[in-house]
């Protein structure tokens, strides 16, 4: 079912750039699912803190006799490398309006022990204005205010190595209205302490080893260019994947569920939504809708059709014909990955 | 309070450690990481000193310095070295003779002649990741008041 389907639609997660109308006839703004899947290398390595302990054994012969003994013991204590990841779960401009708009980050220990991380987010002077920068409980990438709450203090809780958690930046559009183009920046950095590869905090790694900031320099910067309000029709699609044992992965099987908001600020005639089936993916037979009703597969009388060889390849397209000044259209669509 | 009995505890036990390998045939173990200076002349000096910091990911040397402090020749001079688990085997250090390794702890060799066997039955060729065990063996027996060293490179996983 639609990740959508059971909240509020108010809070919807966008996840690709806002586009012309026109340009969805011509390019693909479909991303395979699977390409955009933070690919994070979670090589994390030794826990800090581990002894690594080291003894060689020695056999010779004196006067005739084999002896054996061994050498001293020696240990070293794995020191922490401070390392951080933090990584937008989507790419492209996010057109932000008056109803608040749910950005989605996905940040990463890649620490060898375990730390937390100061979070900061701002917004330039512009169109947008930043209301709150969450932890994503349950990583559905939709804002739940009720569970999604700013972390304590400014920091995460503390982190294993390799975890992940979402982080959910919540905007609004300037009240009064800006033309200017904002900038969203969001920040971790490890609480321990950041800074130039090599930098070394004393006996503040886990375990009671040093710790060392890492190649990362313990610091990640995301920045997220931020929309006006656009004159012309703009098209908004967002994703979300559901695997057969109910987790968000993006598995073999998993069933993606495509979400198309063309919004128009102006009455248009001949309005069509086109959309290729991405890579790697096959076309969930009977899944399109349009504002939630069904549109059947073929190419018959309703608004809606799935062709399996338009010259992009498989893909949906729903003709919306005449609409009206400051409406909006939603189609929705399921892909099963291969 | 209970930090300076237990610290004293410890260095009895190191020296009680250090104690119980006396003998004709002395061997200290190091684990070092290499550092590098600039030299008078413009080139690099690479030292190796004890580390303060090792992370994943990080080389280290393993060296074994043996003396014989005996009155007496010893034979079939054998010094072995079991790897610890997070350590993985990259090759001998420049200036030390090649080890024998071994991937079973049983069957030691260059590591050109290592196979490893997998799971469904099948072998491959051994790679430095696959050594569990260095060695090596003095060819002719060393003699009394006679020194030298062995040393290997490693990385941290």
């Amino acid at each position: 079912m639609s990740q959508h389907g059971g909240k509020s639609g108010r809070f919807r997660r966008v996840a690709a750039a806002p586009c012309l109308l026109t340009c969805i006839l011509s390019t693909g703004l479909s991303q395979p699912a699977l390409a955009q899947t933070p690919a994070v290398a979670t090589s994390i390595g030794t826990p800090a803190g581990t002894p690594i302990v080291n003894t060689a054994g020695l056999r010779y012969d004196a006067d005739g006799t084999a002896q054996s003994t061994s050498s001293n013991t020696v240990t070293i204590i794995v020191a922490e490398r401070l390392d951080v990841a933090l990584v937008r779960d989507g790419r492209g401009a996010v057109v932000v309006t008056a109803q608040p708009v749910a950005i989605p980050f996905t940040l990463t220990n890649l620490d060898n022990g375990a730390e937390s991380f100061v979070l900061a987010a701002s917004v330039s002077p512009g169109a947008a204005v930043l209301r709150t920068l969450v932890i994503d409980t349950d990583g559905d990438g939709l804002y739940d205010p009720a569970k999604d709450v700013a972390p304590v203090g400014g920091k995460t809780p503390l982190l294993a190595p390799g975890q992940s958690i979402k982080l959910l930046a919540i905007l609004v559009a300037t009240p009064e209205g800006s033309a200017t183009n904002a900038v969203l920046t969001v920040t971790a950095r490890s609480t321990t302490g950041s800074g130039a590869t090599g930098n070394v905090y004393p006996s503040a790694g886990d375990g009671g080893g040093d710790a060392v900031v890492g190649p990362t320099g313990a610091l990640a910067t995301v920045s997220v260019p931020l929309g006006t309000a656009l004159a012309g029709p703009v098209l908004l699609k967002s994703q979300s994947v559901r695997a057969a044992d109910g987790s968000q992965t993006a598995v073999r099987d998993a069933v993606i569920t495509y979400t198309l908001e063309a919004r128009f600020t102006d009455a248009v005639t001949g309005a069509r939504i086109a959309d290729p089936i991405p890579l790697g993916t096959v076309f969930v037979p009977g899944s399109l809708t349009l504002d939630g009703a069904p549109l059947s597969d073929g190419a018959d009388d309703d608004a809606g059709r799935f062709d399996p060889s338009t010259a992009q390849g498989a893909g949906v397209t729903v003709a919306l014909g005449r609409v009206a000044a400051g409406s909006s259209h939603t189609v929705q669509f399921k892909a099963k990955i291969q | 309070m209970i930090t300076r009995p237990m610290t004293a505890a410890v260095l009895v036990a190191t020296a009680a450690a250090a104690s119980a390998a006396a003998g004709p045939l002395q061997v200290s173990s190091s684990i070092l990481v290499e550092a590098r200076s600039a030299a008078p002349d413009g080139t690099t000096r690479v030292t190796l000193v004890k580390p303060t910091k090792v992370t994943p990911g990080d080389k280290v040397i393993f060296v074994l310095a043996y003396r014989n402090s005996g009155a007496q020749p010893l034979a079939n001079v054998v010094l072995d070295n079991p790897l610890p688990r997070q350590i993985a085997y990259r090759s001998a250090n420049p200036g030390s003779p090649a080890p024998d390794v071994s991937v079973d702890g049983k069957t030691y060799g260059s590591l050109a002649t290592l196979r490893v066997r997998s799971p469904d039955g099948s072998t491959r060729a051994a790679s430095p990741n696959d050594v569990t065990s260095v060695r090596w063996r003095l060819a002719s027996p060393l003699a009394a008041g006679s020194q030298g060293q062995f040393a290997f490179q490693a990385v941290l996983k």
